[in-house]
């Protein structure tokens, strides 16, 4: 079976981390791209389509959630896995609940990480063919209208 | 002091004049005092033996023991109980010498009667005023100790956790590297790598380390988690029969015997139940490790209507009086490198106090461990 790359946007203000992480899930067969605070994810999000975003909460500037607030408002559609390196995990849930598709612990374990990229990844394709079935509800409509 | 109160004082009167000990017997109780009586300094000694006395009325001549060595023998023995000297007429170098020697006060005979009376009431507020200080003092001392232990503990938490929030990004970046290099050795490319074994076997400790490591910083992390409480009605012997079902398992493979048992009236109660289940699984966990082949462990619960207690004890290897201090600190543990993190009976301690209970320890080396939390049936909602 030809595995279809999911594409993932890193956030993280450790260098080394995202360079390693970057490395890893690309040899694994997903496409990676890289930002290291708040804006350069919103930036980065503005010029091209990602997946999911793994995106670090406490990062100096715009924190990781006020980050996951400003991706669900302009994309909606990607999902965003939060990682977190203390023990805040009262600040993950509360990113869930403001729409993020779940958080990992700082290091996290890769096959979690790998089942949790892979449940993001289905959620947002099966959000997609929804509203592509919807919108094509909507043409027929408008089609036998005519 | 009201009249009343006389009955509250319990005295003893040592005198071997019969008739002026019988006069003074008849009518103390007459007052109300609980007075009992004595004609030598042996008999009064014996008496107190039996059940101690507030105040003694105690004469100075007296054929056999007298009066100023059965001083001395009460004082050492009854410390609390204050003595009060009857000397003979116009002797009050007698007098001197048992106030010397630890009496509240003199009489000479002839006494007046209400004299005596006023005399033993004072004796007997002397005696509560000091029991009331002493009390203050053991109270304050125990909460001042207490007091130390837990910031001791509180500050040793919070460096700890500061310590393993910095040290988990340097960890995901090990992790993170060594995963990366065990999928390039997967690659078709590497296939005929030399020494690629040696390799493989680096990496595998790299990745274990990490994940020995993890456990440790996400255990810290979890002490002092400002984990939101989530109360409901909770049976704890249900709570704990579900929870031995997750340790099972391990007891199994040492062929560890796990008994339940309950006592008192057992009633729902209203707690965080994933609080209690932490507990049950550090205590029944160090239960197991410290349990050898074959092994007896048992859970009961004992419900009255102020509390409940979980007991967890075990017929393992038993805690050393010299650790018994220390098995309540982060990082202390008697187990082999690696296995124990050292932080079990430390997080478990501040969830059972962060539930406004208490953690009580009985072990004797070879026999075995009982631990004790007893835990308030309604929970004082204690924030953190």
């Amino acid at each position: 079976m030809i595995k279809v790359p999911t594409r993932i946007l890193i956030v993280d203000d450790e260098h080394d981390f995202v360079e390693m992480l970057s490395m890893r899930l690309k040899e694994a067969g997903e496409v990676i791209e890289a930002a290291y605070d708040g804006e350069g994810c919103i930036q980065k999000l503005r010029q091209e389509g990602f997946d999911v975003v793994i995106l670090d909460i406490k990062m100096p500037g715009m924190d990781g959630i006020q980050t996951l607030r400003k991706i669900k408002i302009m994309f909606p559609l990607v999902e965003v896995i939060l990682l977190t390196g203390h023990g805040t995990t009262e600040t993950a849930v509360e990113g869930m609940k403001l729409g993020a598709f779940d958080y990992l612990l700082k290091p996290a374990d890769f096959e979690d990480l790998e089942t949790k990229l892979e449940g993001a990844r289905r959620k947002k394709s099966e959000q997609e063919e929804r509203i592509r079935q919807a919108e094509a509800r909507l043409l027929l409509r408008k089609g036998g209208n005519i | 002091m009201a009249e009343e109160d006389l009955n509250h004082i319990r005295l003893l009167l040592i005198d071997d004049e019969d008739n002026f000990r019988q006069t003074l017997f008849k009518r103390l109780g007459k007052r109300g005092l609980q007075v009992r009586q004595a004609d030598s300094g042996e008999g009064g000694l014996a008496l107190l033996k039996a059940e101690p006395a507030d105040v003694v009325v105690l004469d100075v001549k007296m054929p056999g023991l007298d009066g100023i060595e059965a001083l001395r023998w009460i004082k050492a023995q009854w410390p609390q109980t204050e003595v009060i000297f009857l000397t003979g007429h116009s002797t009050t170098q007698d007098g001197v010498e048992g106030i010397k020697s630890g009496a509240f006060d003199y009489l000479s005979k002839p006494i007046e009667f209400e004299h005596l009376l006023e005399k033993i009431k004072h004796a007997y507020q002397k005696k509560t005023r000091d029991e009331e200080r002493r009390q203050e003092a053991a109270y304050k001392a125990r909460i001042e100790q207490q007091m130390i232990a837990t910031e001791r503990l509180a500050s040793m938490g919070t460096l700890a956790a500061g310590v393993a929030h910095e040290i988990n990004n340097p960890l995901a970046i090990i992790n993170e590297a060594a995963g990366y290099l065990s999928l390039l050795l997967k690659k078709e490319e590497l296939a005929a790598m030399p020494r690629r074994q040696d390799f493989e076997k680096a990496i595998e400790k790299i990745s274990s380390a990490v994940k020995r490591a993890r456990v440790i910083t996400h255990q810290l992390l979890g002490s002092v988690r400002k984990q939101e409480p989530v109360f409901a009605e909770v049976d704890l012997y249900e709570l704990a029969a579900e929870t031995l079902q997750l340790v099972h398992k391990e007891a199994a493979n040492k062929e560890i015997r796990i008994y339940q048992s309950q006592g008192g009236n057992p009633a729902p109660i209203w707690i965080d139940p994933n609080q209690v289940r932490q507990i049950l699984i550090n205590l029944v966990t160090n239960a197991i490790h410290a349990t050898g082949k074959e092994g007896k462990i048992e859970v009961r619960i004992e419900a009255d209507p102020e509390s409940s207690t979980l007991i967890v004890s075990d017929t393992g290897k038993g805690i050393p009086k010299e650790n018994m201090e220390k098995i309540f600190e982060p990082f202390f543990s008697d187990k082999p490198p690696g296995e124990g993190t050292g932080l079990g009976l430390f997080v478990t301690r501040q969830i059972v106090d962060k539930l406004g209970g208490t953690i009580e320890v009985q072990s004797r080396v070879g026999v075995g461990t009982s631990m004790k939390v007893i835990l308030p049936n309604r929970n004082p909602l204690k924030s953190t």
